[in-house]
């Protein structure tokens, strides 16, 4: 058993092992695949409770894998935020020293969770320019109201 | 703070690392590995994390012997909270999986589950083992959840800290 505890490294190999095969599209078809198909947790809590659906989604993922994070929601003004001071996984990947953390490891994050709320209605951000250092910052924001007339 | 203002604040060591959700990831990617690429590439894959995420295991038991082995499933099993026993028996190391802690976590989550996800444990594990020159086999049945792996080596003096374990 590859416990999951094990997991991160085995997931960065993968995204190697695609691109190799596959090109970086083969990586991202994955991604694409594992947000329309994994995450359906997220994707019912933001459909049924917005904001809080999210907070109360990566409230039990963080915590379980043990990130150091600050995370808020306000609902008054709309707006989700996780500041992600030292992420579990890209962590992971730079503490062991004897592989390489795939080139483009951080972008997952971006693709699964932007997949799954932006169709919802939410504005999703992220910022990976210190995601080598293991840290990003996220804010997902509700639509305002209009976005909903402009779709119809 | 107002009621509609929430903050969760943490720091690493404030919660135990175990996300079990990953493993039905691992699952999505064996799928998706056989769907587009074939199972031989999916065989690559696992090779390939045995060889280099795993090659420190897998000198730790060329060095140390069978306890190196005994030692790193022991830990991940008693993390997973899985039923298993260990022992030692005729040179062999033998583990026993009485319940499969990531098997069960998807079974009861109601999460995808392949029948090819047993592969992990068997291409990984054989990896580790033949880098270092041991032998091993694995029998399970797909998705029962429980399996019976074995490692030895065909050499008498690294078969003797066998015996220490």
């Amino acid at each position: 058993m590859i416990s999951c505890t094990e997991f991160i490294p085995a997931y960065s190999e993968l995204f190697k092992f695609l691109d190799e095969k596959g090109g970086k599209e083969a990586v991202f078809r994955f991604w694409e695949i594992l947000s329309d198909n994994f995450l359906g947790n997220l994707r019912e809590l933001a459909e049924k409770k917005g904001l809080a659906g999210c907070f109360e989604y990566w409230s039990r993922s963080l915590t379980e894998e043990a990130a150091d994070f600050k995370m808020s929601l306000d609902e008054d003004t709309g707006l989700f935020e996780i500041d992600m001071r030292y992420c579990p996984s890209m962590g992971r990947l730079l503490e062991e020293k004897h592989i390489k953390p795939y080139e483009y490891y951080c972008e997952h994050c971006d693709t699964l969770y932007r997949r799954v709320l932006e169709p919802l209605g939410f504005n999703y951000e992220i910022d990976l320019s210190n995601c080598k250092d293991a840290k990003c910052k996220l804010r997902i924001k509700k639509m305002k109201e209009d976005y909903e007339v402009q779709k119809i | 703070m107002p009621d509609k203002i929430k903050v969760i604040d943490c720091k690493q060591s404030d919660n135990e690392y175990l996300h079990k959700d990953f493993h039905g990831a691992l699952c999505y990617a064996i799928k998706y590995l056989d769907d587009n690429f074939g199972e031989k590439a999916t065989e690559e894959y696992l090779i390939q994390v045995g060889k280099t995420y795993f090659k420190p295991l897998s000198e730790k038991l060329k060095r140390e012997g069978l306890e190196a082995l005994r030692s790193h499933w022991k830990n991940i099993f008693k993390k997973e909270q899985g039923e298993f026993n260990i022992y030692c028996e005729n040179d062999k190391l033998i583990c026993e999986v009485k319940q499969c802690p990531a098997i069960a976590h998807l079974k009861k989550t109601g999460s995808f589950f392949t029948d090819r996800y047993c592969q992990t444990t068997v291409i990984v594990n054989k990896t580790i083992c033949n880098d270092a020159g041991y032998q091993f086999t694995c029998e399970y049945k797909s998705g029962e959840g429980k399996c019976v792996q074995k490692v030895w080596i065909e050499n008498f003096e690294q078969a003797t800290r066998c015996r220490k374990v």
